[in-house]
């Protein structure tokens, strides 16, 4: 990303150039996404701020109370270090929502931390520094891009020594962690718009999918991770308006798996 | 996705090697687009937008399409940005919603090996993304897509 800005075209030139050119192709206005549906690529898993960002639009909603640091767990199991680090990553997604610079800083490290539990430290070391060079300065719209770069960073760096799979855990504890204060959020002030923003079910089967291709893995909290997942799909997947009662299901389910990430248990 | 066109290339020393170099070069190449898709999307971050550093990629021959899925939140708005580095190549980007209609907003682009898609959703969930290539010299042409939102 970062040569993309030190590209030498001038992009800016090009957004009007281009604007005013008319679409010459002939768009189709519809498509058979039935056809289409069997040859699609895997999502790209949306960003915890992405969803906040939806959900602030809606209401004014106090980040501060979601905000949680001094998390000092430790594993030695690698998928449970990966699911802990989208967890942590999340987390400083929360944080600069409340523009909360020490904990955004505190975060920073301890992702380096978690990384390195995981091999993978030494390529997030400068996002580090960066993350916390943007925090004092508070510049939030950097910390979000260079939070997004940590996390891209991290999983390019497992992808290429062939942890793929700890690298879908890391998206996973991400989502999961944005979802449990999705959930929190609209439970709190219940509104037909904010619980739409659960309405996820293609993502949910991505990461069914992905689960089930793990059997390797024997840490219990993906078996509960699994059948969590099972227990939301019929609430999340609904022609209908997802309901109050579906909201604070889910909570609950995605704050029972939250402690359970986040806890080591004797 | 990036990972699909890094196929594991192994076998005797010669033919690994030049199959190295192949894989290299796609690489490289794809690599091009993206950097041609980001340089589209550049005129956007300073309107706000935040550019995802995931991107999807890959090479198609004239007249083929591919569909990438993407969940999506009503509320926010997207704008999808396709490139290559094929400069004497056309190329498309669409977005549809789950039912197969067109959902983009007619300020979406297209100009030659650049291409973008502007989205404002009406309901959060699965969106589908339609990458063309129209017309290009080069029998498969990379492409990559990437997308930001505020």
């Amino acid at each position: 990303m970062r040569f993309f800005f030190n590209t030498i075209l001038v992009g800016s030139c090009l957004l009007g150039f281009c604007r005013a050119e008319a679409v010459t192709v002939e768009t189709p206005k519809r498509i058979d996404v039935k056809r289409l549906s069997r040859t699609v690529e895997d999502v790209v898993v949306p960003l915890p701020n992405e969803i906040f960002g939806a959900l602030n639009k809606l209401d004014e909603v106090n980040w501060k109370e979601f905000v949680r640091s001094n998390n000092n767990t430790n594993f030695t199991e690698r998928p449970r270090i990966a699911l802990l680090l989208g967890t942590e990553i999340a987390d400083g997604f929360i944080a600069v929502q409340a523009e909360d610079a020490p904990t955004v800083k505190e975060i920073g490290q301890r992702v380096v931390y978690l990384a390195k539990g995981i091999g993978v430290g030494n390529s997030i070391v400068p996002h580090a520094k960066a993350i916390t060079e943007a925090a004092d300065q508070r510049n939030w719209q950097e910390v979000r891009q260079e939070l997004d770069r940590t996390q891209n960073s991290v999983q390019e760096a497992m992808n290429e020594v062939h942890d793929e799979k700890l690298s879908q855990l890391v998206s996973l504890g991400g989502w999961l962690r944005g979802t449990q204060v999705l959930t929190a959020v609209v439970n709190r002030h219940f509104s037909a718009d904010g619980a739409e923003l659960l309405h996820q079910p293609d993502l949910l089967e991505y990461f069914q999918r992905k689960l089930a291709n793990m059997p390797e893995f024997t840490v219990p909290i993906l078996g509960q991770i699994r059948s969590s997942l099972v227990e939301v799909k019929p609430l999340i997947d609904v022609e209908k308006p997802i309901s109050a009662a579906s909201v604070k299901k889910i909570n609950q389910i995605t704050s029972g798996l939250d402690e359970q990430i986040v806890t080591r248990r004797k | 996705m990036r990972a699909s066109f890094l196929k594991n290339n192994r076998g005797a020393l010669f033919v690994g090697a030049l199959l190295a170099l192949q894989v290299a070069g796609s690489r490289a190449s794809v690599d091009d687009a993206h950097s041609f898709a980001l340089q589209a999307a550049e005129p956007y971050v300073k309107q706000g937008y935040q550019v995802r550093e995931d991107y999807w990629g890959g090479d198609l021959g004239v007249g083929e399409k591919k569909a990438v899925r993407q969940q999506l939140f009503k509320g926010n708005e997207y704008w999808f940005w396709m490139g290559t580095e094929v400069e004497q190549a056309k190329i498309s980007v669409h977005v549809y919603d789950s039912d197969g209609k067109i959902a983009e907003q007619p300020d979406s682009w297209q100009k030659g090996h650049f291409a973008a898609s502007h989205l404002i959703p009406k309901t959060t969930g699965s969106y589908f993304i339609i990458v063309a290539v129209d017309s290009s010299p080069e029998e498969r042409t990379h492409w990559a897509l990437v997308y930001g939102f505020k």
